[in-house]
């Protein structure tokens, strides 16, 4: 006998009367959840975008190695051989002495002044090269204290490794602080929301003193008379995701070809196509969370059963 | 059945600073099936806070309430809604809902019960005709009199089938005239079987009544009388 249809539907009209009987309040109580939930997707987005961009810039790493200009082709060769013989090593490019030189000339191909100094020198100046990629980015520390302490390091003349990591790291370092911050500011912002919403059930709940002592009187069961408060609480949630859902999906169009300038591996605009039915339940399901989680918390408080 | 084992009711009782005020002190009563009984005594003597405690409104502070021998400060949350279907209550400001008609006002009690709405529409004018009312099903509160709307009350009280019916001072609000009739509606409905306890302090409407008395002062009882009188 409790829990029929009817009395499900009662408890979701009371719920919806509520609710519309506070609009000016209920605009703000969403306003103030839908700058959380704003926020929360916010960062959501930040972290696929500082994702992608660590990604892409993890691809791009390498380790260039030096040779000193004692070394010969056949010594290089075999260090070569021996880096591409060890497994975490993707692969190895070997750049002769010519061929950088070559590759110069080419670069600065009509620069007068540059021509000139070269053909002054008389001498190639360039030296040859490693180029060499890690499987992982994590492998290249122990890869390249591999090559300045193995047999070849007194070969090798100077490592182009650790910039690159300095930028990775600083990157890291930005986004994860970025990302700290933002979760920061998502819960102070959700522990305001459930303030305002609690205060504003609180409201409701005063506003209807009289019906909840008429019905605890004649023995309504508690959720009829709690369940109207978590009816109005969800709706809170429910309309604030949705205008969550309305601002972000736009934004997110917007910016997306603008992230693809920095970024060209992240598409901001298909990922989150992609994700929509994860997204929609993940800002619904926190509007909803939150509105009840607050109505819980006034009712607890004010609603005597 | 209801029972009063040594009940005291104490407020502020935890409070060091505060001297305990005692609203309730040692009561020892016993009310019969189909009882018809009248609590009297001065304000602040303990009459409402004994209605209180048989609908869990309160709790003793010590001893034990029994109705039909459950004990009533040791139901579970869950379980007090269904006490107090069992106790219909009416009190001297009617507690009705402005906004709700007369018969609105009595489903209302059967919809927060969960109530299908056959049964609702069956329900309510039978029980707007037992307190005469039926006529004024569809005015809301303001259009009614005191009296009548205490009638209405009274349905509202009388639609869950109660097998007490708990009266705290039902008759303060109305004239000489309106309470005898609340009065008389009241014995009715004793005589079809539901115990009635009426706290009051009007000497007429408990003279007219003429049932048990039970004379309450300070939170004692301090006369208990089969055929009793008004008398302070």
């Amino acid at each position: 006998m409790e829990l029929n249809k009817e009395n499900i539907i009662r408890v979701i009209n009371q719920g919806w009367i509520n609710f519309k009987r506070n609009s000016w309040l209920a605009f703000g109580t969403v306003g103030i959840m839908v700058l959380a939930l704003l926020i929360f997707s916010g960062l959501v987005a930040f972290n696929v975008v500082s994702r992608a961009a660590i990604a892409s810039l993890e691809e791009k790493v390498d380790v260039t190695a030096y040779l000193k200009t004692e070394a010969s082709d056949e010594a290089a060769s075999e260090i070569v051989r021996e880096l591409s013989g060890r497994p975490d090593v993707a692969f190895v490019n070997y750049v002769s002495r010519e061929q950088a030189l070559e590759d110069f000339k080419k670069r600065h191909q009509g620069e007068e002044l540059i021509q000139q100094a070269l053909s002054e020198l008389g001498e190639n100046p360039l030296q040859a090269s490693l180029e060499i990629k890690a499987v992982n980015a994590v492998q290249y520390a122990s890869l390249v204290g591999f090559i300045e302490s193995g047999r070849f390091g007194s070969l090798i003349d100077k490592i182009d490794f650790y910039e690159n990591q300095t930028v990775i790291g600083r990157i890291q370092k930005i986004s994860s602080g970025l990302r700290v911050g933002g979760i920061l500011v998502s819960l102070i912002l959700s522990v305001i929301a459930v303030l305002i919403t609690f205060n504003t059930i609180r409201l409701t709940i005063y506003s209807q003193k009289q019906e909840i002592e008429i019905m605890r009187l004649v023995g309504a069961s508690n959720w009829h008379i709690r369940g109207p408060f978590l009816v109005e609480g969800a709706i809170y949630g429910i309309i604030a995701g949705l205008a969550v859902l309305i601002i972000f999906y736009p934004v997110v169009y917007l910016a997306s070809p603008k992230v693809q300038t920095f970024i060209p591996a992240v598409s901001l605009a298909s990922y989150f196509t992609g994700f929509f039915g994860q997204m929609l339940a993940l800002v619904m399901g926190s509007g909803v969370a939150l509105g009840i989680v607050s109505s819980l918390i006034a009712v607890r408080r004010y609603l005597r059963i | 059945m209801i029972i009063f084992d040594k009940v005291t009711k104490e407020y502020n009782g935890n409070h060091p600073n505060h001297n305990a005020y005692r609203a309730l002190d040692k009561i020892e009563l016993e009310i019969k099936d189909g009882e018809f009984v009248s609590i009297i005594g001065p304000s602040g003597a303990g009459k409402s806070t004994l209605l209180k405690m048989l609908i869990r409104e309160e709790t003793p502070t010590e001893g034990e309430v029994l109705v039909d021998d459950v004990r009533v400060a040791q139901l579970e949350d869950g379980e007090v809604p269904l006490l107090r279907r069992k106790i219909g209550t009416i009190f001297q400001d009617f507690k009705l809902l402005s906004n709700k008609t007369a018969s609105e006002n009595v489903a209302f009690a059967l919809e927060v019960v969960g109530a299908f709405p056959e049964q609702i529409e069956d329900d309510v004018p039978k029980v707007l005709r037992i307190v005469g009312m039926e006529d004024k099903a569809r005015n809301f509160p303001h259009q009614l009199s005191g009296g009548e709307k205490q009638r209405i009350a009274i349905a509202r009280a009388l639609v869950h089938r109660p097998k007490i019916l708990l009266a705290d001072e039902p008759t303060g609000n109305l004239d000489l005239l309106n309470a005898y009739d609340v009065i008389k509606l009241l014995t009715k409905i004793n005589e079809f079987g539901t115990t009635v306890v009426l706290a009051s302090h009007n000497r007429e409407v408990v003279n007219a009544v003429g049932r048990r008395v039970i004379t309450m002062d300070k939170g004692k009882i301090v006369k208990d009388q089969e055929q009793g009188k008004y008398a302070i």
